[in-house]
């Protein structure tokens, strides 16, 4: 019995640290959609100055996962005309979207402040401005990745060790 | 007659649809909005105000959802005016922002005059059989750009008409648009006549509201290449027209065969051009 629940207290320990590994591979990844989202954003806006719900339904089948999501719901907010301006209808994607990282969130908090805001120039420097700041988060998060993750799974597994001996 | 009516109801804050719609379903040439005092309806055949006073997020609301939230979709800003879904022209005064270019934005709107646009097919009927150039004259309100629109339906149904449409306000989603009509939308007269004339091989070009001498100078440079022009300006007879300097070389170049002068009242009548 007590080795059965030693094994369960380790597993679930070190099934933590594997998700939080898992949860910053998952945002890595959300970063990096929503940089090429912007990118893609910028693009279109240069050449073809697209009004911005057909630009978020644009931009989200060029992505894929949770920013794919948040785009089509802001596209469905900013056809549905309620809100009085982009932010207030970012804030209600989110609220509808689940469970988002907070570094995410306010990144896409403040593209929403941002989108509708300005004229094409001032549009095209503020998401340039917002990719850069995902570049940086994305910086921060590769810096020593490979040892980051490593420890979060170690961690989990350790500290479902010492719980395990302690219970025992 | 027919009007884009939804997606003029869709721009307004909720609590002015209901009364906008039933008051002015039919009737409704203009909404008059001023920040802090009620709305105003200016129908054909009465004016009215509604209850509840303008706030500053009503405006921006319209103005948001008219530009669909994006305002480098709507760059006529910068001169005071955007057309919304539906083609109807929303003037725009405030605080204006101005650069060394000239006039950029507006950072606090104060007041919007939505101009309804309605098209009434069959309006220009009585015209249908007068070919060469016609300058459609009348002051703001009279109907120009209605009658100009049908002008265009009838003659397209003899050749190729050529559509520059600065405002995008001639033939929005939803109006017909005439068996050989080419319409170019958001392009300035100037530049939008001379590439029409050079690329579409129009019989007739067709603008709405010349009010600078570029513009002048573009019809005359159509003109003279043999193109009929349709065209409207304001002013309220020939003889008012002439009085105005801009429209000077359009008067002595005859290049306009026939002018239509229109009334308060909707009506209108025909004269031949003479210097």
């Amino acid at each position: 019995m007590k080795i059965v629940g030693a094994v369960l207290i380790v597993a679930a320990c070190g099934g933590i640290g594997l998700s939080k590994a898992a949860a910053h591979r998952r945002l890595e990844q959300e970063l990096r959609n929503l940089i090429g989202v912007l990118e893609f954003m910028g693009c279109e806006l240069q050449y073809r100055l697209t009004p911005l719900p057909e630009l978020c339904r644009t931009a989200a089948d060029v992505t894929r996962g949770t920013i794919r999501h948040i785009m089509e719901g802001l596209a469905q907010e900013l056809e549905q005309q309620i809100a009085p301006d982009v932010s207030v209808c970012m804030a209600a994607t989110l609220q509808k979207t689940q469970k988002t990282s907070p570094i995410l969130t306010g990144h896409l908090e403040r593209l929403g402040e941002w989108l509708g805001r300005f004229g094409l120039q001032g549009q095209l420097k503020s998401l340039d401005g917002l990719k850069a700041q995902c570049g940086d988060a994305l910086k921060d998060l590769s810096f020593h990745r490979a040892e980051r993750l490593r420890s979060y799974q170690t961690l989990g597994f350790c500290a479902g060790a010492a719980l395990a001996i302690l219970f025992i | 007659m027919r009007c884009a009516w939804k997606e003029l109801l869709s721009i307004l804050p909720a609590w002015m649809r209901s009364e906008v719609d039933r008051q002015g379903r039919d009737t409704l040439q203009e909404l008059r909005l001023r920040l802090g005092l009620p709305p105003e309806l200016i129908c054909s055949c009465s004016n009215m105000h509604m209850g509840q006073a303008v706030t500053g997020n009503d405006l921006n609301y319209i103005i948001n959802t008219a530009s669909r939230y994006s305002p480098w979709a709507a760059s006529s800003i910068g001169q005071g005016y955007l057309t919304a879904p539906g083609g109807h022209r929303i003037g725009i005064c405030g605080e204006a922002v101005v650069d060394d270019h000239g006039m950029t934005g507006i950072r606090q709107v104060r007041s919007l005059c939505i101009r309804v646009a309605r098209d009434f097919p069959g309006l220009a009927d009585k015209l249908r059989h007068q070919d060469g150039s016609i300058l459609i004259l009348g002051a703001p309100g009279n109907g120009k750009t209605t009658l100009l629109r049908d002008l265009i339906r009838q003659r397209s149904e003899k050749g190729s008409v050529a559509v520059v449409d600065e405002r995008g306000e001639l033939f929005p989603a939803g109006f017909s648009i005439g068996e050989r009509t080419d319409v170019m939308t958001g392009c300035p007269k100037v530049l939008g006549i001379d590439r029409v004339l050079r690329t579409m091989s129009p019989m007739t070009i067709a603008v709405d509201e010349i009010t600078s001498a570029e513009d002048c100078e573009a019809l005359l440079r159509a003109g003279w290449c043999g193109v009929s022009l349709l065209a409207t300006a304001h002013a309220a007879s020939v003889s008012d027209l002439r009085s105005r300097p801009v429209y000077g070389p359009i008067v002595k170049s005859r290049v306009f065969d026939m002018v239509v002068i229109l009334h308060s009242d909707k009506s209108f009548r025909a004269e031949r051009m003479e210097t």
